[in-house]
């Protein structure tokens, strides 16, 4: 039987100076699966990206992409992920060229492959015009374009998508989805993190919820949608209620 | 973090890459990375060796200008070499862009050796055009070619080691020049760049055996005059020995992710 897409096994993270990042999270992403993973700021989500992707160190507890470990095999598993952060973590004096050229280096794409699949990227995000043009020189939705195309310049079977949507317009995000739905039609398995719970309802067909480093609730969307829908399911996952504002009828 | 059976094969294309990567950024500030040491080296030579130096009398046969030539080369080497990486290393952090290294199938092998090969290939260029300035002074000679690349290498590579550490080390610009203000600079203008030990007072001669740039520059001179004062074998030794627990330790640092990985 193929291994799932990934299978995290009592991760624990406990930074330097002692604080507790993810404390015994277990989980499993089936392959071709569009896996939701919210919760609230601090809660964990972004120290399991990077304890999956190498930003962050394990303290202790398995990760495994494919069934490959991410920690004893990194060269082979890190080749199946696509990473786009939450922050721009970018040279910014690079041209979109360059970043593209030098992240698909780093993955061991020879020279050729990597004219065609930089040229590809720029056509599907619309970053053609741009090319040349450096990092700091786009606006706020061509940089979170690029950050993508270069999450998936390596064409990685496993995308990890850590807040993609955030400070872009309506517009966008609309075609962020349509291209992340086709993306996961076409197998990719995507792994997403998001504030926006429309968003995860929208896209996602497997939803968990991280709360103070530990796992409150994982399953189905649809075991997630029933009175109240996904915002009253997040709310009693997390153990808090929503601050409800009065409206000016009301006041 | 990395396993030891992974760390056997090369990610040649992601190595080649650090190296262009790096090469471009430096390639921005050409008049800070190249023109400043250059200018500083021809002050030095202007003032010290052509200036001041007509008035000191030979030093074993080599005029004054001869044997300070390879100590101002010597402190731009270390300088370039300590800057090239301790800014790479430390920008890297600040813009974030190390993490996209991080992410990728590179050892931490390829990244200190992508670091260094950059290091080398700078401090070959500055050291260059020292050496062409030097013969616009008529200065400039090579006694052994195999040391003066030994030296010019080993130097190299110690500050860049040393580089990688405080780029790695520092949360700030500020304490990113501390080891260039309370270290390099003392360590390399007492270390015989522009005096023999024996001119030094009996009682100080002792501090400068113990201050490595002492044999970086004599063994510089060595390459390219032919006078040492020092054991030739000694200072090989010294910097062999400093490079290896450099290397180690930022080897170390790499592995635990010491201000890289979270």
């Amino acid at each position: 039987m193929a291994a799932d897409a990934l299978t995290i096994s009592d991760l624990r993270k406990v930074y330097r100076g002692g604080v507790v990042g993810v404390d015994g999270v277990s989980f499993r992403v089936a392959r071709g699966d569009f896996f939701g993973f919210l919760g609230p700021n601090g809660a964990g989500k972004s120290t399991t990206i990077h304890c999956i992707t190498g930003i962050a160190t394990v303290t202790s507890g398995t990760i495994e992409v494919f069934g490959i470990d991410v920690v004893a095999k990194y060269r082979e598993a890190r080749r199946l992920v696509g990473l786009s952060a939450q922050e721009f973590n970018v040279y910014t004096f690079a041209t979109c060229v360059d970043i593209l050229d030098w992240s698909a280096a780093y993955f061991g794409l020879p020279k050729r492959l990597r004219r065609e699949r930089i040229a590809m990227m720029l056509e599907r995000f619309g970053l053609t015009s741009h090319a040349k043009k450096e990092f700091r020189q786009l606006s706020g939705g061509l940089k979170r374009r690029l950050v993508l195309a270069r999450a998936l310049v390596h064409d990685p079977a496993l995308l990890i998508l850590d807040e993609p949507t955030a400070g872009v317009d309506v517009e966008l995000r609309h075609e962020l989805w349509a291209f992340l739905q086709d993306l996961n039609a076409a197998g990719k398995t995507i792994f997403l993190t998001s504030h926006y719970l429309e968003e995860v309802a929208h896209l996602c067909r497997t939803i968990a919820i991280v709360n103070e480093g530990r796992i409150s609730r994982i399953g189905p969307k649809a075991e997630f949608l029933g009175d109240g829908g996904l915002e009253a399911a997040y709310f009693a996952a997390v153990g808090r209620r929503p601050v409800m504002m009065a409206s000016p009828d009301e006041q | 973090m990395n396993s030891s059976t992974e760390t056997l094969t090369i990610n040649w294309i992601g190595l080649g890459t650090i190296v262009r990567r790096e090469a471009m950024r430096m390639m921005r500030v050409p008049i800070q990375v190249f023109l400043a040491p250059w200018i500083s080296a021809l002050l030095f030579i202007f003032i010290f060796g052509f200036v001041v130096g007509g008035r000191i009398a030979p030093i074993a046969g080599h005029r004054y200008l001869e044997f300070v030539l390879p100590g101002i080369l010597m402190m731009n080497v270390v300088n370039s070499s300590f800057l090239q990486s301790s800014s790479q290393v430390y920008f890297s952090r600040f813009l974030r862009f190390v993490e996209e290294t991080l992410v990728a199938p590179l050892s931490y092998v390829e990244m200190i050796a992508g670091s260094l090969a950059v290091v080398v290939a700078r401090t070959v260029v500055t050291a260059v055009g020292i050496l062409l300035m030097g013969a616009a002074f008529g200065a400039t000679s090579i006694h052994s070619f195999v040391e003066f690349l030994f030296w010019i290498v080993a130097i190299s590579v110690s500050f860049g080691l040393l580089g990688i550490i405080i780029g790695l080390w520092a949360k700030n610009f500020e304490q990113l020049n501390v080891l260039t203000v309370f270290f390099i600079a003392p360590l390399s203008m007492v270390g015989g760049v522009f005096n023999t030990i024996g001119m030094l007072p009996s009682w100080l001669r002792w501090l400068a055996l113990l201050n490595p740039f002492f044999y970086f520059s004599s063994g510089l001179r060595h390459a390219m005059i032919g006078f040492s004062e020092s054991s030739l074998g000694l200072g090989i030794a010294v910097t062999l020995a400093l490079s290896a627990v450099l290397a180690l330790l930022v080897w170390r640092l790499y592995a635990v992710g010491y201000g890289l990985r979270e």
